[in-house]
């Protein structure tokens, strides 16, 4: 693993993975590298949390773990398991190895974690974990070692770089938060998605895609159930590509705004706004739209 | 951070110190919780960045004490005192006594739901700074946050009792109220919607194979699996999603709804409490305070819109989208409370509660007027959200505030047939 020396050589490592941070995200993955604090980054769905981890792992040349968290996630998913099947069948064959030896060991994110060192650990949606799981893991995450009662102790030589996103469905425990560096990502301004559209689909041209974010841009401005985030930004782009527009007009918008809106409500309210309309909107304000965002 | 970064930072070392722990005081007076702990982060991760750059030094504060996005503001203001009243090329001074006495001058309480809360506190940190010296010094014993909270609250109680009872007057709450509100909380801890958890426990009932305890169990029998162990799904609480309205018609009730609320919140059922008027506002965490009295008050002062007008459309549009979109309602069972008196757009109403419907498990409306809405031409409201609710219950005196246990038990497990349905006498006899 090779860590960024500076923010702006980090900034730029992530740049080259086609992900790009402002000045306060930089800034804070920066100290998670290098004060090795767990980072808990929240946001609205779709501005990039769990592809901060990814950029993070391909930009520091290190492997990627990750552990997805869901309801009744435990120990035995999250750190280690026995493999039952192979343990009987030893049994079966009288074998005379240790049944709770590194040989029937399996091994779960978490561990996979410890014995990679400088890794990513990415720990997705944690709050879909319960309250036992974060208590769990606030252990793990305090001293970088586990306890398998059968082996012993186990610990990391360098610990991971860990990277914990939450959708807020459920507070995370303060004595977590404590623990971590905290950072809220915002959705990007204008100019700053523009670039990300443009470099995560180079083919797009330039005038299309800077048009589909102005638009979207008016549409975060709406009352909308589910605003779209950089993830539907990029879908409906391709879309627009795919459908071989040239630019953002009324009818093509109208016939892909599924790619971009995921709920009849939210369809109707645009449509009711007028789509017409709003792309008119969204050229005349385009430029400075994002200031305008900063100042709200 | 090796080698000549750290030594060039060494003699800095003590200013940084004392900058950060003066900007922790000064969040601590504002309201954020901040410890010990991240000062020591936040010490930690200062010697990695350009400290005379504004915007490093302020994402790394913020990323050191900051909990949640609702933080932010309160962040800032906080900030901008403290670096404007700092002049980096001059370290020392300035900035310390800056964090220390800026925060406490009068203004910045202002607004916010978390802040009423923290006036007394932070009144009491006044009175009991001798100077900005002694203040400073105090920090390295606090290391021990909990009993350095635990003073404080002492002091608040000792110093401003006159504060206190005066709010306290505001809702009187009885004695006989307080331990109804307790006996509720433990038939809430007894009686509250189950679902579910993906979470399997041991159990004795053929359930599925527990392959782990199998393989222990056979090595008693010669690697032989004899007795095969079973595992079955555990049940957790269902969250329960309570929307009080504590608008003007409603007023002779909200003071036991508040009650009630605050019950369900403490019986440590995944009760989530919000009320509203013209607005939202969300109590679950207001009402959690450990201190009954306080917690009923700190609620009260939360809610700007206190026996305000209604826009109950508006209130719950607010809910679905700041709270349902994250999946709070999802699968939750809703009981909301109110007379339905309306005065806001009832087609804005009747969509918003068709959504609300179509996140819960199970949406209540309890009302404590009587059934023929009909005849009320006042409840526009209540007649456009009909259609969507699940469960109406009219005529419920929520002043009875038991009743509130026996619906979350009665409605805990079925799904409901999602149509149009009046009262139906077992619900009614069941209250």
């Amino acid at each position: 693993m090779t860590a960024p020396g500076t923010i702006d050589e980090l900034r730029d490592a992530l740049a080259a993975e086609r992900y790009l941070v402002d000045e306060g995200l930089a800034t804070v993955v920066y100290l998670a590298l290098r004060i090795r604090r767990p980072l808990l980054v929240e946001g609205e769905p779709g501005v990039g949390k769990t592809e901060l981890a990814k950029a993070l792992a391909a930009a520091t040349e290190a492997p990627l773990v990750r552990l997805q968290c869901y309801e009744g996630i435990d120990v035995h998913h999250a750190l280690y398991d026995w493999d039952y099947q192979r343990q009987l069948l030893h049994l079966r064959a009288e074998g005379s190895e240790p049944l709770y030896s590194e040989r029937f060991l399996l091994r779960r994110p978490l561990l996979e974690a410890l014995s990679n060192p400088g890794c990513v650990l990415l720990i997705d949606e944690l709050d879909r974990a319960d309250d036992e799981f974060e208590a769990f893991l606030l252990e793990f995450l305090s001293d970088f070692q586990v306890t398998i009662p059968e082996i012993g102790t186990v610990g990391a030589e360098r610990p991971p770089v860990v990277v914990i996103t939450s959708n807020r469905t459920r507070e995370l425990h303060d004595a977590l938060r404590r623990r971590c560096l905290y950072h809220w990502i915002e959705h990007p301004d204008l100019g700053r998605e523009t670039a990300i559209v443009r470099a995560r689909l180079p083919e797009v041209p330039r005038e299309l895609a800077a048009q589909a974010c102005a638009l979207v841009e008016q549409l975060r401005w709406l009352d909308l159930y589910r605003l779209p985030g950089v993830g539907e930004t990029l879908d409906w782009t391709e879309s627009l590509a795919a459908l071989g527009a040239a630019e953002v007009g009324p009818e093509v918008t109208e016939r892909s705004l599924g790619s971009l809106l995921k709920s009849h409500e939210d369809i109707e309210r645009v449509r009711r706004e007028g789509i017409t309309e709003l792309i008119e909107r969204s050229r005349r304000e385009g430029p400075d739209s994002g200031g305008r965002r900063e100042a709200a | 951070m090796t080698g000549a970064g750290s030594a060039q930072l060494r003699d800095a070392t003590a200013w940084v110190t004392d900058a950060v722990v003066a900007l922790g005081r000064a969040l601590r007076a504002e309201g954020l919780a901040t410890t010990v702990d991240q000062e020591l982060a936040l010490s930690k991760a200062l010697a990695m960045v350009n400290i005379s750059d504004r915007e490093q030094f302020r994402w790394a504060a913020r990323a050191c004490f900051l909990r949640g996005p609702h933080e932010g503001p309160a962040f800032e203001r906080v900030f901008d005192r403290f670096w404007k009243g700092s002049k980096l090329d001059g370290p020392r001074g300035p900035m310390v006594e800056h964090g220390e006495t800026d925060p406490r001058m009068p203004g910045p309480q202002h607004g916010g739901e978390s802040l009423p809360q923290f006036r007394p506190e932070s009144r009491s940190g006044h009175l009991l700074d001798g100077g900005s010296s002694r203040a400073a010094q105090e920090i390295p014993t606090a290391g021990a946050q909990e009993p350095g909270s635990g003073k404080r609250r002492g002091v608040l109680a000792a110093y401003s009792p006159e504060q206190t009872q005066t709010e306290v007057r505001r809702l009187s709450y009885q004695r006989d109220e307080l331990e109804a509100v307790r006996a509720l909380g433990d038939q809430l801890r007894r009686a509250h919607p189950e679902r579910l958890s993906r979470r399997a426990r041991p159990s004795r009932r053929r359930g599925r194979l527990d392959l782990r305890r199998t393989v222990r169990r056979s090595l008693r029998t010669d690697g032989e699996a004899l007795r095969p162990a079973w595992s079955s799904q555990s049940v957790r609480p269902r969250r329960l999603v309570l929307l009080c309205d504590v608008s003007g018609s409603m007023e002779r009730f909200s003071r036991v709804l508040l009650a009630s609320l605050r019950a369900a919140v403490a019986a440590g059922i995944e009760a989530e409490a919000f009320v509203f008027a013209t607005g939202l506002t969300r109590l679950t965490r207001t009402l959690n305070d450990r201190d009954l009295g306080r917690a009923l008050e700190q609620a009260r002062a939360a809610v700007g819109d206190w026996s305000g007008g209604t826009r109950i459309g508006a209130a719950f549009g607010d809910f679905n989208r700041t709270w349902g979109r994250r999946g709070l309602s999802r699968g939750a069972i809703v009981i909301v409370v109110s007379d339905g008196w309306d005065r806001g757009d009832p087609e804005l109403l009747a969509r918003e509660a068709r959504r609300l419907q179509l996140q819960a498990r199970r949406l209540i409306w309890v009302n404590p007027r009587p059934a023929d809405i009909d005849l009320q031409p006042l409840a526009v409201g209540m007649r456009a959200a009909l259609p969507y609710v699940d469960d109406f219950i009219p005529g419920h005196d929520p002043r009875a505030i038991h009743g509130l246990a026996a619906l979350a038990h009665g409605f805990g497990a079925a799904r409901p047939a999602r149509k149009q349905r009046q009262l139906s006498s077992v619900a009614a006899a069941r209250i």
